[in-house]
């Protein structure tokens, strides 16, 4: 096909070739194609079948409107060709077809539209019931919108970026290009979206002129490269705005070009104030068979000859309700295409000038005709023109129809930003009745056509916003406002819905193959709001985001049942363009955080796990069991890694009474040299958090958390202390110190080689602190601890020195079998302690007492309520709670597992953690459950999922399992 | 025998031309092909205080004024002093030496606690509008200040030093010590596009060299 390579509209670059592979064959396309149209360039006219019918579609809007140009792109389905940018070496397929899209083995389906009138889908084919599953999967089969694999990964560079601007304009037409400038003036800064590769909008095929002589692709060309000069304007070309939300934050995504470092960029702009600018698309025209290909829209067969080079048929008929219709009929046929007929819709009001040029070039205009059906197969071959009334038809051959109700304005950001819609009658829009704080409407959407009227609309808006950002431009907002009303204002709206049809192939929304047949039906049936309709119908649901039917559905249900209510239309939900998901997730960072010793743990063979925010060595080999980490640490030394352990500083006059507020034990009593554990409760005494707190110095001390704690344990402890006034100040040292943790009753010995301190039970006993300084350089907190029950160090050490203390103790213990253990075998070890882990043995509803830590709490603190206290003193007469219980299973071969639920004839708790003991030889844990089944050797029932009936029994036993003097931690 | 060095949260995939031991951390001074930038600078190194007091706003952290409003700084001899709240304030010392930590409880060195980084140099603010939403060129700020708020979703403090209508200038980062992994890959693949290189102190001293004088 022979391209128009001279015109001055043009958007491609001719004599830089591109291929696409279509079906097997490399197809030539140019620079700045589309992939539809360098297919309809190639001769494609039918791109896919429909999703219920498979009826062949062809090119309609040039703007993905509908799903008629939907392709496989790439293994992607569902790509809109008609606005996706040529690539070389693009490979391209038709989707939902059997064969090929010209010849579909189930185009037959067609003729089968009778079997499925409205919402058959829910009324046929279940019964009798087993008949569903059959008739389900067939249909599946045969209707779909495209197939991927489950397995499929998204290719290329996925962006994202948050910009904040005072002024958002969406659309790069002439009015939003006006209203980009005009508020660019205040010199604030300004974000420019437009769906387009290019700037220009309605303006930018367009060869007739504005009153100054100058055409409007031209006057485009101009607007646009003064944007581009405007230094605090930020363009984003072929970006389509999908959402807005609360004070004005506004999303969108990109697409990236050939020079761009991303294949979709998605963008969230935070603006003060927003100009929608978005004009208008077409109203379809509905007529028998009016999305056979061949037939599309008057923007769309004009741009394919102003922008790509391409005349969209040879022999044409117009069927149009607008003056850009006699328009484009006008410059089509200077361009070469042969007009046999125009019908417009309309008995009057069509531009003088445009007839006057339509009658100088002989092309025959019907006034209040319209096309009734378009014949032919796969393309159209004629079309039967009739009076808007249907009293006359006429035939006339052509292979192109050119068809269009009128236009309908895009309001989604209205819509989006929750704008009450009303039915305008003169130009026949749905438009805001109030317009959202801080948007403002421009352009051809508040029904203007005149182009300076289009411009002076986008530069008042533009003024507005900005003003409305705070800028100072009163004086020429009063300025633009008298010049807007110089101008010719909205225009009547043409206001045919459908052509004198009864309707059973014309269709109403393309993408759901929905027919006005088809919505006369649901009416009958008792649906009289469009919503409804819109649902049981499927009209409107498609890939088109309602593009197509959303404005004449209303319309049409108005008509159809005599509604004197004003038409409202049905709602659009974001994204208003079709998005990858891929977009949507853009970078996907993983977060997460890492240990001074992450990488020594990877290269001793951790096996990660993401534990909250970090990510932890859980087990040192693939014995997920941990047998031989376990028993060298009962038996030898072990070394772990525990720098997740939440870590604080708490200074200043009233740290103690902070303390005591949120501890229950009663701090005053620590004493110099000695480490504190105690537990924090929240009001209803459920315990959040455990762990130690040492006195350093006068009104200064350290404490630990859980890891799990850590984030918001500065905010506790102030939300506790926040109407006393107290003088206090905490740091959060989570990070700033690593922890070591040597175990083992060989860790004094290894320890000992290390550092230069009196490791005795006398110098350093249980539950001691010390401080030194390590090698002259390196401070050092350590604690004498026993949570995996042997004898054990935690060695708090800046976080820049971790690893050379680490790999201190490693040489050191080389001559030991010092071995690293995870958290798992550490998770075991103390389990067979049957000390706590918040979390595993606890849960919303656990308090204090249920876990025995009871001990804890201290009744008597004088200079501060505690919290949870109150709720304590009563749950020690509740006799219904449940206990945390040792439990032993009946069979030491077969653990249960955590969460399995403990039951009779309900469920009566469940198992909090167990494992086979390897120190004991028995499968042991701990259990929460009713206090009546706490007693020593209750016989417990357990359940497990999947368990086919088969219950697990395990009786109640003695805490803890191991070494339950805690000698061996002591000694 | 273990050596008794420290260890950066940050680690670059390319080693430094030039590098000087300083308190047993290994500095980069510079990398080959630094580019033109934009630049990220690991500064783990350079001493932090966390300054904590109910009368915080009279104290004088290397006598140099505390702001009076929350997101101020105070920019001079090296020194960055910036005002989190009613209580509390952040000191950085990004010279090459920092003095002793004074002798007054409320000041703790934070030094271990975070990442450091700088990220400077042109389109360094459309590298950070790739991973935050907070509004760093906003015409309502004098450079420096202080936010505080999310950058790749992680929590931060972010000083702005400088700062242009293009997107050139820089700031200061830190973040918890644990994130410096994540948070290094994030910046430098967002980055990449942009021309986003690792840089040594000496360009970063040169930069805020610049802004003092």
């Amino acid at each position: 096909m022979n391209r128009l390579n001279q015109l001055p509209t043009l958007r491609i670059t001719p004599s830089e070739k591109l291929s696409l592979n279509y079906r097997g064959k490399t197809v030539q396309g140019v620079a700045g194609d589309t992939v539809a149209t360098a297919l309809y360039a190639n001769g494609v006219r039918v791109f896919a079948r429909s999703l219920k019918y498979h009826r062949p579609r062809g090119l309609y809007s040039l703007d993905g409107e509908c799903s008629n140009t939907c392709m496989d792109v790439n293994g992607v389905p569902n790509v809109r060709t008609e606005n996706t940018l040529l690539k070389d070496g693009m490979v391209v397929k038709e989707q939902n077809v059997k064969g090929s899209a010209d010849r579909d083995w189930l185009a037959f389906i067609d003729k089968l539209d009778w079997m499925m009138p409205a919402g058959f889908y829910y009324k046929t084919m279940h019964k009798p019931a087993a008949v569903w599953p059959v008739a389900m999967k067939q249909i599946r089969k045969a209707a779909g919108i495209g197939v991927i694999s489950a397995d499929y990964q998204m290719r290329g560079q996925y962006d994202e970026m948050f910009v904040k601007a005072e002024v958002t304009v969406i659309g790069g037409g002439a009015a939003g290009m006006s209203a980009a400038l005009a508020a660019a003036e205040s010199g604030q800064r300004v974000v420019l979206l437009e769906s387009r590769p290019h700037l220009g909008g309605c303006f930018d095929y367009r060869v007739s002129t504005t009153a100054e002589g100058t055409p409007l692709y031209q006057r485009a060309r101009e607007l646009a490269k003064q944007v581009e000069q405007t230094g605090n304007i930020r363009t984003f070309k072929h970006t389509s705005m999908v959402g807005a939300y609360n004070n004005n934050l506004i999303t969108a995504f990109q697409v990236g070009g050939a020079t761009d470092a991303f294949t979709e960029r998605y963008i969230e702009i935070r603006s003060d104030s927003v100009v929608v600018a978005t004009g208008c698309i077409e109203r379809p025209l509905i007529f028998d068979h009016n999305e056979r290909p061949g037939v599309m829209q008057v923007g769309c067969a004009h741009r394919m000859a102003r922008t790509y080079g391409l005349l969209p048929g040879s022999e044409a008929v117009f069927s149009v309700g607008h003056d850009l219709g006699l328009e484009a009929a006008v410059d089509l046929f200077d361009l070469g295409l042969k007009i046999n007929c125009v019908a417009d819709i309309r008995e009057d009001g069509q531009n003088p000038e445009l007839m006057l040029a339509l009658a100088e070039r002989k092309i025959p205009v019907l006034k209040g005709w319209v096309a009734a059906k378009a014949h032919g197969g796969k393309k159209v071959e004629k079309v039967t023109l009739s009076t808007v009334e249907g009293t006359v038809n006429r035939q006339f051959p052509c292979d192109l129809l050119v068809a269009s109700a009128g236009l309908t304005p895009v309001t989604g950001p209205f819509i989006l930003a929750q704008a009450k819609m009303g039915y305008d009658s003169l130009t026949g829009y749905f438009l805001p009745t109030t317009v959202p704080e801080k948007m403002f409407p421009a352009g051809r959407l508040t029904g203007v056509n005149d182009p300076a009227a289009i411009e002076a609309s986008g530069r008042l808006a533009g003024l507005k916003a900005a003003t409305a950002a705070g800028a100072d431009m009163g004086n020429l907002v009063a300025a633009a406002e008298k010049a807007a009303a110089s101008l010719p204002g909205p225009q009547r709206g043409c206001k045919l819905v459908t052509a004198p049809v009864k309707g059973r192939k014309s269709f109403i929304c393309f993408d759901e193959d929905t027919t006005i047949k088809n919505i006369k039906q649901a009416i009958e049936m008792g649906f009289d709001v469009p919503e409804l309709i819109k649902r049981f119908t499927s009209a409107g649901t498609g890939p088109g985001q309602g593009g197509i039917p959303g404005h004449n559905l209303p319309l049409f249900v108005a008509k159809y049942t005599a509604s004197i209510n004003t038409p409202v239309p049905t709602t659009v939900r974001p994204p208003l363009v079709p998005t990858f998901l891929a977009t949507y997730a853009g970078y996907n960072h993983h977060m997460f955080k890492h240990t001074p010793l992450h990488d020594s743990q990877i290269k001793d063979g951790g096996i990660f796990r993401n534990i909250g925010v970090w990510q932890r060595a859980r087990y040192f080999s693939d014995d997920f069991d941990c047998k031989e980490e376990i028993l060298n640490v009962r038996n030898n030394v072990g070394i772990l890694d525990g720098s997740t352990l939440g870590k604080f500083r708490i200074h200043g006059p009233d740290a103690l009474k902070a303390l005591q507020r949120v501890y229950v034990s009663d701090m005053s009593k620590l004493k110099p040299g000695r480490i504190k554990y105690s537990a924090m409760c929240n009001d209803d005494g459920c315990v959040i958090d455990d762990g130690v707190v040492v006195k350093l110095r006068e009104n200064d001390y350290y404490l630990t958390t859980s890891s799990a704690r850590a984030g918001q344990t500065v905010e506790w402890i102030r939300y506790h202390t926040r109407f006393d006034g107290w003088d206090f100040s905490l740091v959060n040292l989570t990070d700033a110190m690593g922890v070591i943790n040597i175990s083992g009753p060989n860790s004094g010995k290894v320890l000992a080689k290390v550092i230069d301190i009196d490791l005795s039970s006398e110098a350093f006993p249980f539950s001691g602190y010390q401080e030194f300084t390590l090698k002259d350089a390196i401070f050092v907190r350590a604690m004498r601890l026993g949570f995996v029950g042997e004898l054990s160090y935690e060695l708090h050490v800046p976080a820049s020195y971790t690893q050379a203390v680490w790999d201190m103790l490693k040489e050191a213990g080389a001559e030991f079998g010092i071995r690293n253990f995870g958290v798992e075998a550490q998770n075991v070890l103390r389990m067979e302690k049957c000390h706590v882990i918040l979390g595993s043995e606890s849960e919303q509803r656990t308090n204090l007492l249920d876990l025995g830590l009871g001990f804890l709490w201290d009744r008597k603190k004088a200079d501060a309520k505690t919290v949870g206290a109150v709720a304590l003193r009563q749950a020690e007469k509740d006799v219904g709670r449940l206990k945390l219980v040792g439990i032993r299973m009946e069979d030491d071969n077969r653990p249960a597992r955590d969460g399995a639920l403990i039951v009779d004839n309900k469920v009566r708790g469940y198992v909090a953690t167990m494992r086979k003991s390897f120190s004991t030889g028995q499968a042991v844990g701990m259990a929460l459950v009713e206090s009546q089944l706490a007693d020593t050797g209750t016989r417990l029932e357990i359940f497990e999922d999947e368990c086919n009936g088969v219950r697990l029994y395990a009786r109640v036993v003695a805490m803890p399992f191991y070494d339950p003097k805690g000698e061996r931690m002591k000694s | 025998m273990v050596a008794i060095k420290r260890q950066s949260p940050v680690q670059f995939k390319v080693s430094p031309r030039n590098t000087e031991v300083r308190d047993n951390w290994t500095v980069a001074l510079e990398y080959d092909e630094e580019g033109r930038g934009p630049w990220l600078a690991d500064l783990a190194h350079k001493t932090r205080w966390d300054l904590q007091d109910s009368k915080v706003g009279e104290q004088r952290p290397c006598d140099l004024a505390v702001p009076a409003t929350p997101g101020s700084c105070t920019f001079a001899n090296d020194t960055l002093v910036n005002r989190m709240n009613r209580t509390q304030t952040s000191v950085y010392h990004l010279g090459a030496a920092a003095p002793a930590l004074p002798d007054f409880a409320g000041y703790t060195d934070v030094t271990e606690s975070t990442v450091f980084l700088a990220l400077f140099g042109p389109k360094a603010f459309h590298i950070a509008e790739k991973l935050s939403a907070l509004d760093f060129l906003d015409p309502a700020k004098q450079a420096p200040f202080l936010y505080q708020g999310p950058f790749c979703h992680v929590p931060c403090q972010i000083v702005t030093l400088e700062k242009a209508a293009d997107g050139s200038g820089g700031f200061l980062l830190t973040c918890s010590r644990g994130y410096g992994d994540s948070m290094i890959h994030a910046i430098l693949e967002a980055g990449s596009s942009l021309g986003l290189r690792p840089a040594g102190e000496n360009r970063f001293s040169a930069w805020i060299r610049g802004l003092q004088e």
